[in-house]
């Protein structure tokens, strides 16, 4: 696309069970910061079967305007088929940037895109800024979020990127925008791949992007019947169970509860951290988090760097008396 | 059954990248290794070669000369063939440059060979930049379908039936072939290279793809020049300040301290 | 370290690093532990064909030189010792075929080395030290077998071996030179292993007795001639002390790798305590030690590679990097503190691996006379 023949915002609305996803949600925010630099607007894009509720929410979070694309077509999500008839809405729309949450299906999205545009996308972007000539800058993790590094595309458009959830918060306040629904149907030839059944392994659903509160262990835990620690503290405070890499391999709580760079990226207002050494890895995931509490017995480990309270000790010693502790307050309050 | 791996050399993930002087991340004395998730994806291939007991797994990497190294430790866990596209032509080039790169060079080996890529695989993101697009992009490029995240995959009349990891559990994806798959980690680990297998993958030939195989439209991608994705500047993150530290006689006066701490700061 | 060694020899050496690392350091405390032989671990290291580093290229062997094959070994005494020593023994198992036996023996074990297999060497008994002429295993000629009885002991490998090579008797008048040397398979009737040792140190290493009841082997059995037995078990631990005593140097190289780590580390008056030069001179005096005893190694194996004589300069090895093996671990130990007593911390181990080194395949008493020999002459 001619970067002078677009204007505006779009933002793609990932859905789960009906419901935007809450990356979805703050992506609104620097949508508005890029539509108001530009003195444009944010179109979102919603696609699905029966997601009219969405789209009316998306409506009060910040788009100006809603473009529901709602068809047992799009009943089940298809990279293929998605990613065409977001093409569509671009073609129409023209939109200077796409906005796209950096969930597993908008990171396959995003480089869809930016071939059918011959454009090119930003991934897990962690902040934006604009320079001189009011091109996005986006701001990136490389080297297992060891280094950082802007980069901006001058010339294509739409500059796309996918935005890693806690990054921004949803908007408090927003105008009112408008639903509009559009029949718009993926091109034939375009389906190459389908999903044949999606199977849920993890009992539970973990809401760890979500979550105000995140009590995780590691290997400092020891054994899993330890780890039961970390759940039980978790459930006290209602909060939701994190785990690091290596608690995951050694099977002490499903992959779904990994906190980190190869897991979710976290921002409550509480982290107790359990047993954490603080590889990188892992840190990279937490570091947005308010107030981090973290028990190790190395007084060294790296996890005290980021610490807001640092206890050194024995976390299976520590994690009992705080237990007992924080259940007398609660019991009092 | 022919198999293409796409091969990243990276700077070992296991040692923490800092900036260099030169405002440059300081990745020069950091060992190269292949990028971990493509290794995940030889394994994957080679475990399916030897389930089938038939086919040819060859591997190519875009990137500097010293990536050979990277390219013969491949040969000796699974990879049968190697090639490395090295240009200066190439260098600085965006993943849409790569993926035109790779596509060009694809079609060669495949010209020159008189043989046809059933499967393309590659790591899901490497290590380093971490970008995620590589496969997805070749995967449009050479007009195929694309299954990302797999963790196992098959073959039958039908084409490919891929297992995509989700964040919940999994999806079976099925596709026609030729197809791309990005592979993520599955539950078993890439083999060691055995002693004879690495001293024989050391004399193997690696053949070299150099910007003369390159049709006009990757001619029009490669390289930095032609980068749409423009990388500005690159630094350390602001480091969080480290807060206070308790450590009493006891781990029960800790735990005392801290809480009472946390109540202050009225977190609980 | 400082060995000069081949490019494929660096190459391999990260591979090594690599599976030592991921597979074989951390697996080993837990196995230091209990004492149990760690199976899984061998398993992996067959598959990587490290069993078979010192076989020769003729009979299916990598075909490199003997200080490249260093190098890889110090690596695995680094990860762990008796882990190495597993691996070292079975090379020693293998020797006085390759320095004795016809073709068809050597490449017997060679292929049972190659295919995975573990060989051991057999000549200690309870009551026959470093005086082996005082042995009472037997083997008697019955048609074309010989019939073996008696005991051996602190055999490393002893219980998982695929074959051993077994020193007996076959004429007691004559003192160590009616001492003759068998290879003997696994479930051969009659063989077995006996009592097995529960270790100061080297806990990943198996060291049985091997017993033998009426082990009837066919003569062909028999490496070199009657009489023979001797000569070729010391021409077997001339060559395996350089080996025994690259392990050594494994285990001192730890102890420095692990003292720089944690002194770095570990804060005391506001400052990591490897900043005092005191500490700062200890780790040299360990350096110079444990390069000392690798150049050692390197000498015995480059004399051994050229054909030249290696029997002094493998014990002056031998002897040294065990001494300094049990010195730099202690050193190692006392750089950590209260810290390196404890078993949460990994130099402790590394005191209790290295003593063995001063006692076995010729303890460093014999090692002196041999050198004492060697030197004055007789």
């Amino acid at each position: 696309m001619n970067k002078q023949d677009t204007k505006g915002v779009l933002v793609y609305i990932e859905t789960a069970g009906g419901a935007p996803v809450k990356v979805s949600e703050e992506i609104l925010e620097p949508a508005r910061q890029i539509a108001a630099k530009s003195g444009s607007d944010v179109t979102a894009v919603v696609i699905g079967e029966n997601i009219g509720d969405a789209a009316a929410q998306i409506a009060e979070k910040g788009a100006d305007t809603v473009i529901a694309i709602d068809s047992p077509d799009y009943k089940d999500y298809n990279l293929d088929a998605y990613a065409d008839v977001l093409r569509q809405v671009i073609d129409d729309v023209k939109p200077e940037a796409v906005l796209i949450g950096a969930t597993q299906d908008g990171k396959d999205i995003a480089p869809k895109l930016a071939a059918a545009f011959d454009s090119a996308s930003a991934s897990d972007v962690v902040g934006i800024d604009f320079d001189d000539d009011g091109n996005i800058i986006w701001t990136m993790p490389a080297y297992s979020g060891n280094i950082l590094y802007d980069a901006v595309i001058e010339e294509a458009r739409p500059q796309i990127g996918t935005i890693r959830s806690g990054t921004f918060k949803k908007l408090e306040e927003a105008p009112k925008g408008s639903v509009e629904s559009r029949d718009i149907k993926a091109a034939d030839d375009v389906i190459k791949a389908v999903i044949r059944d999606s199977v849920k392994e993890m009992a539970e659903s973990v809401n760890l992007e979500e979550a105000e509160i995140i009590v995780s262990g590691g290997r400092g835990m020891g054994t899993k019947e330890n780890f039961q620690q970390v759940v039980d503290l978790a459930q006290l405070l209602g909060g939701v169970v994190g785990a690091t890499r290596p608690a995951i391999e050694d099977g002490w709580i499903p992959r779904n509860h990994q906190v980190g760079q190869s897991g979710k990226i976290v921002a409550p207002k509480l982290y107790i951290a359990c047993g954490i050494s603080g590889a990188t890895q892992h840190l990279t995931g937490i570091v947005n988090s308010d107030y981090i509490v973290a028990i190790n017995k190395d007084e060294d480990a790296p996890i005290f760097e980021v610490a807001n309270i640092g206890i050194v000790g024995d976390v299976n010693k520590v994690l009992p008396v705080m237990f007992e502790e924080i259940k007398k307050i609660k019991e009092e309050a | 059954m022919n198999i293409l791996l796409c091969a990243k050399q990276v700077p070992d993930d296991a040692v923490e990248v800092s900036m260099g002087a030169d405002g440059k991340p300081a990745i020069d004395k950091i060992d190269k290794v292949v990028n971990a998730f493509d290794t995940y994806a030889l394994e994957m291939a080679a475990r399916f070669k030897e389930a089938a007991g038939e086919g040819e797994i060859t591997v190519l990497c875009v990137g500097p000369d010293d990536a050979k190294n990277g390219l013969k430790n491949c040969l000796a866990v699974g990879g049968d063939y190697a090639y490395l596209a090295s240009d200066e032509a190439f260098e600085g080039s965006d993943m849409q440059g790569i993926a035109s790169i790779l596509k060009d060079a694809i079609r060669k080996i495949e010209a020159d060979k008189g043989i046809a890529f059933d499967i393309v695989c590659t790591g899901k993101e490497a290590t380093d930049m971490a970008l995620g697009q590589g496969g997805i992009l070749l995967a449009d490029k050479l007009g195929t379908g694309v299954i990302t995240n797999v963790i196992a995959f098959d073959t039958d009349e039908n084409g490919v039936s891929a297992k995509q990891e989700t964040e919940e559990g999994y999806r079976t994806v099925a596709a026609d072939l030729p197809v791309v798959l990005t592979i993520s980690k599955p539950d078993y680990d890439p083999r060691f290279p055995k002693i004879k297998a690495k001293l024989a993958a050391r004399k193997k030939p690696i053949e070299a793809v150099a910007a003369d195989a390159l049709s006009d439209e990757g001619k029009a991608a490669a390289g930095e020049g032609n980068a749409k994705l423009k990388i500005l500047r690159s630094y350390e993150p602001p480091k969080k300040e480290s807060g206070v530290k308790i450590q009493e006689e006891s781990d029960e006066d800790s735990a005392l301290a801290a809480v009472k701490m946390m109540t202050e700061a009225k977190v609980l | 370290m400082s060995y000069i060694i081949s490019e494929e020899a660096q190459d391999l050496l990260k591979d090594v690093h690599d599976f030592c690392e991921k597979e074989v350091k951390e697996q080993c405390k837990d196995y230091d532990k209990s004492g149990e032989w760690p199976k899984e671990i061998y398993d992996k290291a067959i598959d990587m064909q490290l069993q078979s580093l010192e076989i020769p290229e003729e009979y299916g062997g990598p075909g490199l030189s003997r200080v490249d094959v260093a190098a890889l070994i110090e690596e695995m005494a680094i990860a762990d010792a008796g882990f190495a020593m597993t691996i070292s023994a079975s090379g020693l198992g293998t020797k006085p075929v390759l320095i004795a036996g016809n073709e068809e023996q050597k490449q017997r074990v060679c292929d049972i080395i190659v295919n995975g297999g573990f060989g051991a060497f057999a000549l200690t008994e309870p009551g026959a030290g470093s005086d082996a002429g005082a042995g009472t295993t037997t083997a008697v000629r019955d048609g074309d077998e010989y019939v073996l009885n008696g005991r051996k002991c602190f055999i490393t490998n002893g219980g998982i071996a695929d074959f051993y090579c077994i020193t007996a008797m076959t004429d007691k008048s004559k003192g160590v030179k009616g001492i003759s040397m068998f290879l003997v398979e696994k479930g051969t009737p009659g063989l077995s292993a006996g009592h097995e040792e529960d270790k100061l140190g080297i806990r990943t290493s198996n060291t049985t007795d091997v017993v033998l009841e009426d082990v009837r082997v066919p003569a062909e059995n028999l490496l070199g001639k009657e009489g023979e037995g001797f000569k070729i078990a010391m021409q077997t631990l001339d060559q395996a002390r350089a080996w025994v005593a690259c392990v050594a140097t494994g285990i001192a190289q730890r102890g420095i790798n692990e003292a720089i780590a944690y002194g770095k580390e570990r804060i005391q008056f506001g400052k990591p305590i490897i900043r005092n030069q005191a500490l700062q001179f200890k780790i040299a005096d360990m350096d110079i030690k444990t390069e000392t005893a690798r150049q050692m190694v390197a000498n015995a194996l480059t004399r051994m590679d050229t054909g030249l004589p290696y029997g002094r300069e493998a014990a002056i090895a031998k002897c040294y990097a065990g001494d300094i093996a049990m010195d730099v671990a202690s050193e190692a130990i006392q750089m950590f503190g209260g810290y390196g007593y404890s078993r949460d911390y990994p130099v402790e181990k590394l005191l209790r691996d290295a003593k063995i080194f001063q006692i076995f395949e010729g303890t460093n008493e014999v090692m002196h006379i041999v050198i004492a020999n060697h030197t004055i002459g007789r």
